[in-house]
């Protein structure tokens, strides 16, 4: 067995350090291991994601049935309606998608993947939790301020966000924005800390090209990050100036300009989509190779295409302001932008397929998972064409079909891909196996659900539904018998997508309580995550640091009894 | 109490030292913050020559006496950093308190000149330039603010000899407050 | 397999290849303060261009003195100098991409109107005697207009009617007034027209959505707004 050799290599001067933190209740809040932070990432970000998920039930019962007693909330008011699809916006990217894909899979995965012991700052790691978890805390406050939590959507346009008597919610928009900036500072701390590591880190004898993709799609994740929040944070700073000294940075009349927020906001918010994403893809492109038997197609190939795809990111942001009033010049150059870039995202699609051709497939939980992103972000990314093109944008600009759109896109990253993620990695985090037939009755739960969920949307916003009106009776075009069936229908697939949720909610605590044990190594892959116990004791290897001798995707070689050849053993 | 360092952070594959690459990188973080604030200044400056009365009204010479004071406390850290090199924690310390006090001459100059300002009726609210000349001067100011906290502590662990790597990292931290000092000068003060 | 461990533990103490190289720091402090006093000098000629290069040209070379030979990056890596330059290439992208909107005041079929009146309110205070800077900021009166005022912030709620039916208002409850109600006017009098404008519906007890516009609006401009209001009275 692989696993039993590993001991012979490893180096036995690596003092596997004794624990001096704190004991009790303390040692889980207080630690600075990298996998105790991950996992108070996920959950946190868990917790935050059924926050998201009971608002967005609130409003789709709304729009779907207006002025209905909504179960667990009562009559919806239009200022808590705002406040409703702002806040679930703002939660479901900011506190959702980042802290679990980011945060947590980049806090377990890149020590364990690169052979290292830790972070390599342990206490800035801790750090960036505790002001993660205090902006968490801030945002959930501003909900019960008075004048409730801020309304003027997750991309804060002033003069709504900048003017108190605009936006009726003087403290919730303050403190919405204090939340925000300081989840921006967590961030900054952990992608310092995910950057050093990868790059100074790494295990002897492991080269940049042997690290597994989803480290480099973390890393290059943070790094877009780093490089991109931080005009945003200097514009938030102005904002806040705005709602609570008075300045006028986005007043025209005063000297300001309006639309320099929009281009603060989205030279940041349009890498963050790929700052989500590319952790997603990561974990995609592993669960695959690990399941289909089979060597990535294209190691390098993916690796660059994903620096393509970072790089051009910068360079599409203006695509969401095509009808903001910016230049029509610029418009041209955004459009042909945002048009190249999804040449490199289709590349990444094509390695992903090429590396399931001709692989031996099991389709395990985590697999179907795997497989579902693809497919589904494979919609979101078609229909984002006709966005990008500008001529088109003008007609589906903040209709539902946009909304529509990034929830293809968003749901495979954040949602899909976590679940990949957390069903293939369970068994090294816990310990056990999971329930496979629960596993697949969730997957199918949640994926065909959440299909019948958006395609109404597409129709809804080719047919010129705009998406935040509060009672859409008051349009009479847009109250048609038609239109309110297909919302509907929608809310009535989300609600069966919520109640699917309490399976998997069982199956994580059936299987961590009694599941299999699952041993090092229950998936037989490659990649050095799989040499160690199972959940890794602190310090990860307790016998000694790995050595590394291959790339992390030697699947099936022909020389091999064994269809799999772990990284750390020696040829 | 020292806290166990564990083996990844000795662990150097780039060749740049862990902590020096992380300071590389909080500063290409830094570059981007700043950037924002002075490339919207920028950008509402040119667009808004009337914007050159309210600038007329800054004092050049406090701000020159400032760039001096931040250009002297460069020179000190950085000579604090030879001192590291070469072993000498005492001296290291010594001169990272001399760019503490440079610090706090800094910042004791900057609440003069904008009492006197305040007072003249230049609040931050008087005009986009006024809003622009604090905010960003302001940010400055808090980066000024910490890292003479920041050196004080690594100044009290250099006196007893300990993490005298640590000098260079605050060093190169405080002379990129400088370097953005040095272009919010002409910016704020000559330009007129 | 050990010594290869400690190769890569090569303890972070600074002391690596880079040390050894020292540059004359006193030579270069002493450059940047000739240089300090240039960059103060050079508005003293009047001239443009010489203000320029002294004050942006040479806050280059000095920032580049500094990095270069204080913070070492003459002597780092050639991976920091690469991630270093990218954040600064962002930053012109950003400017570059930005400045066609938020530098220009007109382009291609659009004008931003409210900036060209800012920049010419501040130009002409400039001009005239020596104009306290408060008065050029504070915001000038364009014109009210009370029919363009109630379609711009009363007729979402009121309908540009008057008669309570406005977009936003339609999901009110209590609803809107309907100015063109004979029963509204039955029971109300100016003085709780105006009332209800200056302090808001909660004053008398009515929908505290209606808010009070004391802050925005002048006791006139209220006035002329009630005179407005009074316009939708059946009969009237």
């Amino acid at each position: 067995m692989a696993h039993t050799a590993t001991a012979a290599d490893t180096h036995h001067d690596a003092h596997a350090h004794e624990h001096h933190g704190p004991q009790g209740i303390l040692k889980y809040l207080w630690s600075t291991d990298h996998k105790m932070i991950a996992m108070q990432y996920l959950f946190t970000g868990i917790a935050m994601g059924l926050i998201g998920a009971y608002m967005a039930y609130v409003f789709r019962m709304q729009t779907a049935f207006p002025g209905v007693n909504v179960p667990g909330f009562g009559q919806v008011s239009p200022g808590e309606y705002n406040s409703l699809i702002t806040n679930h916006g703002t939660i479901m990217i900011f506190w959702v998608a980042m802290p679990v894909l980011v945060a947590a899979f980049g806090n377990f995965l890149i020590p364990l993947m690169i052979g290292a012991d830790d972070m390599v700052f342990p206490r800035i790691n801790r750090l960036s939790y505790q002001v993660f978890l205090l902006s968490a805390i801030v945002l959930i406050v501003s909900f019960f301020v008075p004048g409730g939590g801020f309304g003027g959507a997750w991309t804060a346009y002033p003069p709504l966000s900048a003017v108190a008597e605009y936006n009726q919610t003087n403290l919730g928009s303050s403190l919405w924005l204090l939340a925000v900036a300081l989840e921006f500072v967590a961030f900054l701390l952990g992608g310092i800390n995910f950057i050093t590591t990868l790059m100074n880190s790494r295990a002897p004898g492991m080269r940049a090209y042997d690290i597994p993709l989803v480290c480099w799609m973390i890393v290059i994740a943070s790094i877009l990050f780093m490089l991109s929040v931080g005009p945003l944070i200097a514009g938030a700073v102005m904002l806040f100036f705005d709602q609570t000294l008075g300045t006028g940075f986005y007043d025209p009349a005063r000297g300001g300009d309006p639309v320099l927020w929009q281009h603060l906001f989205w030279f940041f918010g349009h890498p963050e989509v790929y700052v989500v994403l590319l952790p997603a893809i990561g974990i995609t492109i592993d669960v695959i190779a690990t399941f289909a038997r089979k060597k990535v197609f294209g190691y390098k190939l993916m690796l660059y295409t994903t620096v393509a795809t970072g790089v051009l990111s910068f360079f599409v942001w203006a695509h969401h302001q095509f009808i903001a009033g910016i230049d029509p010049r610029m418009a041209n150059v955004f459009t042909i932008t945002t048009l190249l870039i999804s040449v490199p995202i289709a590349e990444l699609c094509f390695v992903i397929i090429a590396t399931l051709y001709g692989g031996s497939i099991r389709l395990t939980t985590p697999m179907l998972w795997a497989l579902a992103f693809m497919a589904e972000f494979l919609i979101g990314g078609v229909t984002g064409i006709f966005l990008g093109a500008s001529g088109a944008d003008i007609y589906f600009h903040d209709t539902y079909f946009v909304l529509a759109h990034f929830h293809y896109t968003f749901f495979p990253i954040a949602i899909i891909g976590t679940f990949a993620a957390f069903t293939y990695w369970f068994p090294k985090m816990f310990g056990r196996m999971m329930n496979d037939t629960l596993g697949k009755i969730h997957f199918w739960g949640t994926i065909i659900p959440f299909n019948i969920i958006f395609i109404p949307l597409f129709v809804l916003g080719i047919g010129g539904e705009h998406r935040r009106i509060y009672n859409y009776e008051h349009f009479p075009e847009l109250a048609g018998e038609g239109m309110f069936m297909l919302r509907q229908i929608a809310t009535v697939a989300l609600l069966v997508m919520l109640i699917f949720q309490v399976v998997f909610f069982y199956n994580c605590y059936v299987s961590w309580k009694k599941g299999e044990k699952a041993g090092k190594n229950p998936w037989k892959a490659n990649t050095l995550e799989w040499t160690t116990e199972s959940p890794p004791p602190h310090g990860n290897w307790p016998e000694g640091l790995p050595n590394v001798y291959r790339g992390p995707y030697e699947y099936g070689h022909p020389d091999r009894k064994e269809d799999y050849w772990p990284q750390n053993q020696p040829s | 109490m020292a806290f166990p360092k564990p083996q990844a952070t000795l662990r150097s594959a780039t060749g740049i030292p862990t902590g020096r690459l992380a300071v590389w990188w909080l500063l290409a973080s830094e570059v981007v913050i700043f950037g924002g604030v002075l490339g919207s200044y920028l950008m509402h400056r040119l667009g808004h020559p009337e914007w050159a009365e309210a600038a007329s009204h800054t004092n050049t010479w406090i701000g020159a006496f400032n760039t001096f004071v931040l250009l002297t406390s460069s020179f000190t850290a950085v000579l604090a950093h030879q001192a590291a090199e070469k072993g000498d924690g005492k001296k290291a310390a010594g001169f990272l308190v001399l760019t503490i006090g440079g610090a706090l001459t800094f910042l004791m100059v900057k609440s003069y000149e904008w009492t006197v300002e305040i007072l003249e009726g230049f609040t931050i609210t008087a005009n986009g330039f006024w809003s622009f000349y604090y905010t960003a001067a302001g940010l400055h100011a808090l980066h000024v603010i910490a890292g003479a906290i920041i050196m004080g502590i690594v100044a009290a662990d250099a006196y007893r000899g300990r993490e005298l790597q640590r000098v260079e990292l605050i060093g190169i931290y405080w002379h990129f407050v400088d370097v953005v000092w040095i272009f919010l000068f002409p910016l704020l003060y000559i330009a007129k | 397999m050990a010594e290869h461990h400690d190769q890569h533990g090569a303890h972070g103490a600074g002391h690596d290849e880079h040390a050894g190289h020292h540059p004359n720091y006193k030579k270069i402090y002493f450059t940047l303060l000739g240089l300090l006093v240039v960059s103060v000098v050079g508005p003293v000629f009047g001239i443009v261009w010489v203000t320029l290069i002294s004050a942006f040209g040479i806050a280059l070379v000095k920032a580049n003195l500094v990095i270069q030979n204080f913070m070492h990056l003459k002597w780092e890596k050639r991976i920091a100098k690469w991630f270093l330059t990218a954040s600064l290439v962002l930053m012109a992208l950003f400017v570059g991409g930005v400045s066609v909107d938020v530098l220009n005041h007109e382009g291609n079929n659009w004008e931003n109107i409210a900036a060209q009146a800012a920049v010419e309110r501040g130009l002409a205070a400039a001009a005239g005697e020596e104009v306290v800077e408060e008065e050029a900021a504070e915001p000038v009166d364009v014109g009210f207009n009370a029919p363009n005022m109630f379609n711009l912030v009363c007729a979402s709620c009121h309908g540009a009617a008057g008669d309570g039916k406005g977009a936003a208002g339609l999901a009110l409850d209590p609803r809107p007034a309907n100015f063109t109600d004979p029963a509204f006017w039955a029971e109300r009098d100016r003085a709780r027209i105006v009332n209800v404008i200056t302090n808001g519906g909660a004053s008398v007890g009515r929908s505290p959505l209606m808010v009070g516009w004391s802050a925005s609006f002048s006791a006139e401009q209220i006035e002329q707004l009630a005179d407005y209001v009074e316009t939708f009275r059946p009969g009237a």
